[in-house]
């Protein structure tokens, strides 16, 4: 059982599911606990202990029904060797088992035959083979082996010649992959992500945490110091210091969905779906002619199946032209009362308006309820004045506009952005006695010119000062 | 020996209607002695579950309900001082009598530092939930309600008591659990908790019941509640989930409106009824409107019909 138990432990792991060696035993143990009785009562043990993450649950179900698949459960009661036997009876029956995958998609109303352009000459090779295994000189264990890793492709490969006879004959052929390629994202880009963001987050949180010491170190709170050690006698044992209040930063994005910034916009919702996983309060829209708010499908969609949704024109329109100044028109009158607190925006988008009218005083508007504004765009900078780009024009109500092209690039500009919202919001009063004393110091136009020279204006030539040459 | 089946029983007998997954994963937390960690959308019995299991096996329940800025003293112990300075102040006259005896201050000092241990020993140990749990006679059940409130230093505090149930105390050492008590932690997944305590624990996430269970779960708390209402209610209400409203009705909104509708004594769901009692189902006023909506739609046709 051990054995059976770590190659399905692997298989998970292969899967992207993590589990420990620790979680492994966890499993063996509960397993001998229990006994294996059934089907769903083994598949529920081996979930509590392997699985520990909601989201993993459905892949954990996948791999589950893949790799138990094999053997017919024929009865709790049976000997493990008329399991045996049912298994090497599925392996004879040539791919009989396909009909029995619990995950079975293949309705009766849908096209029959699926092409798979991804489906190699070697691969059909090693499916063939897979038949010619003769049970009879192999142990059972070695059958799992064998078996494991070719189910995923045997499910890829064309259906069992029985089917044809039953329906008509239709063929689907894969949608062609070129136009998806770029919309959904790999396991590897968003591991990437995941690693970028979290790592943002370490720095972030270490930074957080020396403002949050740093206001600790406040001055003495008189009465709460008094209250804390009345039991003590009134000797201070245990001191009470006054604390500055810490609201969490909060984060507004519009970002522009519309075909000439897809490649950068990928990102950006990609960053989002991961900041937002780390439970930072951001709110986030797309838009291209409209607008539309994506929180909650964010936080509970998976991230494919909305860039998915999107990108089919699901949520807002793609084949109309952007409009920037009709998305901030339609966003101050849906969405611009009821944001919480003074969040920091920020803009995605190439502020290419196609000729519309641009309704910059909107802009101004939201500036007035936001803490900071951030334009992220694509685009360098010379090209902004070409064509129908309004970069100029808006990026005046900005705090700042960034150029931005690659995944590094974004993570650096949020970060600083994320440091920049909770310094300002660590330490209000420094902040105003440092403007005050900015405001304060009176410049001196004499200061420059007589700087260092002693009030000549003319440089002295010093040759003290070569002496060192 | 305890099986699931006789886990599924216990809970049903004290109201709690479990799902096999639930059922098992009680099982396994009781003989292997692993805290479960439990996730699921607020209102559907994370906690309703520890209460029914304290009552079912007749564990006497420790609760500590998780806060940011929770510290080791308000969950594991504490010292209290206040004690130990009224006891030196009582115990004055015989610390004078024993210190006199001693010639000069050195050997005073000494002899005092002999007794140092006496005033940081368990008289002046104050238990917080956790240490009261492992120290308690009888195997209790500790529940550590929404851990996601709390900060990570405090999750890195909890991986010493659940994997090993001890409590490094640096005074007095290490303190074992008499009885390691049957740990749940939940959660409503504010904030990732770590893989390190995920490690440490079984995890159960606890969704929306299917629509039988939901039923008996009515059915359990409200007896005198018709089946047909019931039914119709639980139907309705899982209708009003699919609506993505800003907070879907959870089982705890089930039961209160079943309680509503007993008191009520309605018999049929009509959308009046519905428009009368909207409140309880939802929470927010856009979410108001989308239900009474529904209810109209739903309903009157087969009023109607």
């Amino acid at each position: 059982m051990e054995r059976i138990i770590a190659s399905f432990v692997s298989a998970l792991r292969e899967n992207g599911i993590r589990v420990s060696p620790g979680e492994s035993l966890d499993a063996v143990q509960a397993l001998a606990l229990c006994g294996m009785e059934g089907r769903r009562s083994s598949r529920q043990l081996l979930r509590l202990t392997l699985v520990k993450n909601v989201n993993d649950i459905p892949t954990f179900n996948e791999v589950f029904n893949r790799f138990f698949s094999r053997f017919n459960f024929v009865d709790p009661q049976n000997e493990i060797s008329e399991i045996m036997d049912a298994a090497i009876i599925n392996m004879e029956g040539e791919f009989n088992y396909l009909d029995q995958l619990p995950g079975d998609d293949h309705d009766e109303g849908g096209p029959l035959l699926k092409l798979d352009s991804d489906i190699n000459p070697e691969d059909l090779a090693e499916l063939k083979s897979l038949t010619e295994i003769d049970p009879d000189d192999t142990e059972g264990t070695e059958i799992v082996v064998q078996m494991k890793g070719y189910r995923g492709k045997a499910k890829k490969a064309p259906r069992p010649t029985r089917r044809y006879t039953q329906n008509p004959l239709t063929i689907e052929l894969n949608k062609s992959s070129s136009v998806q390629m770029g919309i959904t994202f790999t396991v590897e880009e968003q591991i990437a992500m995941q690693d970028v963001v979290s790592r943002m987050m370490m720095r972030l949180r270490k930074d957080m945490k020396r403002m949050k010491n740093n206001q600790n170190r406040g001055k003495l709170h008189v009465i709460k110091t008094i209250q804390k050690n009345y039991r003590h006698d009134m000797v201070p044992f245990q001191v009470a210091l006054r604390r500055k209040r810490r609201e969490k930063p909060r984060l507004v994005v519009l970002c522009d969905v519309s075909f000439s910034v897809s490649h950068a916009s990928r990102f950006m919702l990609l960053l989002l779906h991961t900041l937002q996983n780390q439970h930072l309060d951001v709110r986030s829209f797309i838009f291209n002619r409209e607008v539309a708010e994506i929180t909650e499908m964010l936080a509970n969609m998976p991230v494919n199946d909305l860039m998915e949704a999107i990108d089919v024109g699901d949520i807002v329109d793609l084949d109309e032209n952007s409009s920037f100044g009709q998305v901030f028109l339609a966003f101050k009158k849906r969405y611009l009362e009821n944001l919480r607190g003074r969040p920091a925006f920020i803009i995605l988008g190439d502020a290419r308006n196609n000729y519309d009218e641009a309704n910059d005083w909107v802009l101004d508007e939201i500036r007035e309820k936001a803490r900071y504004m951030l334009w992220l765009t694509p685009e360098e900078r010379d090209t902004w004045s070409r064509g129908d780009c309004l970069m100029d024009i808006y990026g005046a109500y900005c705090d700042k506009v960034e150029v931005v092209k690659t995944v590094d690039d974004l993570s650096l500009v949020v970060e600083d952005l994320l440091r920049d919202i909770y310094a300002d919001r660590a330490d209000p009063i420094d902040r105003k006695r440092l403007l005050e004393a900015k405001a304060a110091e009176i410049y001196d136009s004499k200061d420059y010119y007589t700087r260092g020279a002693g009030g000549n204006s003319e440089p002295v030539f010093d040759p003290a000062g070569r002496s060192h040459w | 020996m305890i099986t699931e089946q006789v886990v599924k029983d216990l809970l049903n007998t004290s109201g709690y209607i479990a799902d096999e997954a639930i059922a098992t994963a009680v099982f396994l937390a009781l003989h292997m002695e692993k805290p479960i960690l439990i996730e699921g959308p607020p209102g559907v019995g994370k906690t309703g579950l520890a209460k029914a299991l304290s009552s079912a096996l007749d564990f006497p329940l420790v609760r500590l309900q998780c806060y940011e800025g929770i510290d080791e003293g308000k969950a594991l112990y504490d010292w209290e001082y206040g004690k130990q300075l009224l006891y030196t102040q009582l115990l004055r006259t015989q610390l004078d009598t024993y210190l006199s005896v001693s010639a000069d201050l050195r050997e005073a000092v000494e002899r005092l530092s002999a007794e140092e241990s006496l005033f940081f020993s368990k008289n002046f140990l104050v238990q917080r939930p956790i240490l009261r749990s492992f120290l308690s006679e009888k195997r209790s059940l500790l529940l550590i309600d929404e851990i996601d409130r709390s900060d990570d230093e405090f999750e890195a505090l909890l991986l010493e008591c659940l994997s090993d149930f001890q409590v490094s105390i640096p005074e007095l050492g290490v303190i074992e659990a008499k009885r390691k008590p049957l740990t749940i932690l939940t959660s409503n997944g504010t904030r990732m908790i770590s893989d390190a305590l995920r490690r440490r624990c079984l995890y159960l996430y606890i969704g929306y019941p299917e629509l039988d269970r939901e039923v008996a779960i009515v059915r359990a708390k409200f007896p005198d509640l018709c089946e047909v209402l019931a039914r119709r209610m639980v139907e309705f209400l899982r209708k009003v989930r699919e609506l993505n409203l800003r907070k879907p009705p959870s089982v705890s909104e089930t039961l209160d409106w079943a309680q509503v509708l007993s008191i009520l004594k309605a018999t049929q769901l009509t959308p009046e009824v519905v428009a009368n009692t909207v409140g309880v189902i939802a929470k927010h006023q856009t979410d108001l409107q989308k239900v009474t909506d529904l209810a109209m739609q739903e309903l009157s046709a087969t009023w109607n019909g």
